[in-house]
């Protein structure tokens, strides 16, 4: 049947766009939206288990402090002194930055809380400790 | 000029949509490509700022003191981390308004103090912040 009505329609027809581009440009949109530009840290430590863990939605400058107290930032390994800089580069770009410390449980508070002062001091004052949120 | 060519060109010309489509689809690779949908867990730090800050009355303060050996104090007295909860629950019962104030030694683990500024928030205080313990 299906095949017998194409062939009746030939080559006149052509193919309506419209409908298509419809939905190109939802789609395009949709993605503008729900990017976030999160920069990654670069390491993936073993995360507190925490029973108030909440997700946070608009965390993204991502802090890695692996469990030898190593501080990674945008895929590389950085010297606490340059955290701030490193911070403020992205505040810059986007004001309503919020910082999350992704720290390995291992890791050590004195190198936590250092990197959280220097966070603040380069103008966030939204900083989490990323958590696995317990059952 | 260019008026004049269009006006005689006349109504049968159709815009060709075909490089915008082109354009179109870039920008949605492109957006499909860098989107990363990251969630990120966290707990939310209190980290008070160094400057120099009224001083609280003791009343209105419980103390938890975690050491580098992962032993936690609450009130100076050596309590299990499973009953951190139940202690600063009865410390605010005796002291509703009090906020929580968890002093970290430096080489302390780092997953040992998100545990414990946790189970503060899940007892019901308040105001839980941060502090790293002194040399």
């Amino acid at each position: 049947m299906a095949v017998r009505y194409a062939r009746a329609e030939d080559d006149e027809s052509e193919i309506g766009l419209t409908p298509m581009l419809d939905v190109v440009f939802i789609l395009l949109i949709f993605f503008i939206v729900s990017t976030s530009f999160v920069k990654e840290p670069g390491l993936s430590p073993e995360r507190p288990l925490a029973e108030t863990a909440a997700a946070k939605a608009r965390g993204n400058i991502l802090i890695g402090v692996s469990a030898t107290d190593a501080i990674w930032m945008h895929k590389r390994r950085v010297e606490l002194d340059d955290v701030r800089s490193l911070v403020e580069t992205v505040v810059v770009e986007n004001p309503e930055s919020s910082v999350v410390v992704v720290a390995d449980r291992r890791a050590s508070t004195g190198v936590v809380i250092d990197v959280m002062d220097r966070a603040r001091a380069a103008g966030v004052s939204n900083i989490a400790v990323a958590a696995e949120p317990e059952a | 000029m260019t008026r004049r060519r269009r006006s005689r060109r006349g109504e049968d010309t159709a815009i060709n949509i075909t490089p915008l489509l082109d354009i179109v689809f870039i920008l949605l690779i492109f957006f499909i490509v860098t989107t990363s949908f990251v969630k990120e867990f966290g707990v939310d730090m209190n980290r008070p700022s160094n400057a120099p800050v009224q001083e609280r009355e003791r009343a209105d303060v419980i103390a938890v003191r975690v050491t580098a050996d992962g032993d936690v104090f609450v009130e100076n007295r050596a309590v299990d981390l499973r009953t951190v909860r139940a202690n600063i629950e009865s410390g605010l019962a005796r002291k509703p308004k009090a906020s929580v104030v968890v002093v970290a030694h430096r080489a302390a683990d780092a997953g040992l103090m998100v545990r414990v500024v946790d189970q503060a928030r899940v007892a019901g205080a308040a105001n839980v912040s941060l502090a790293a313990a002194a040399e």
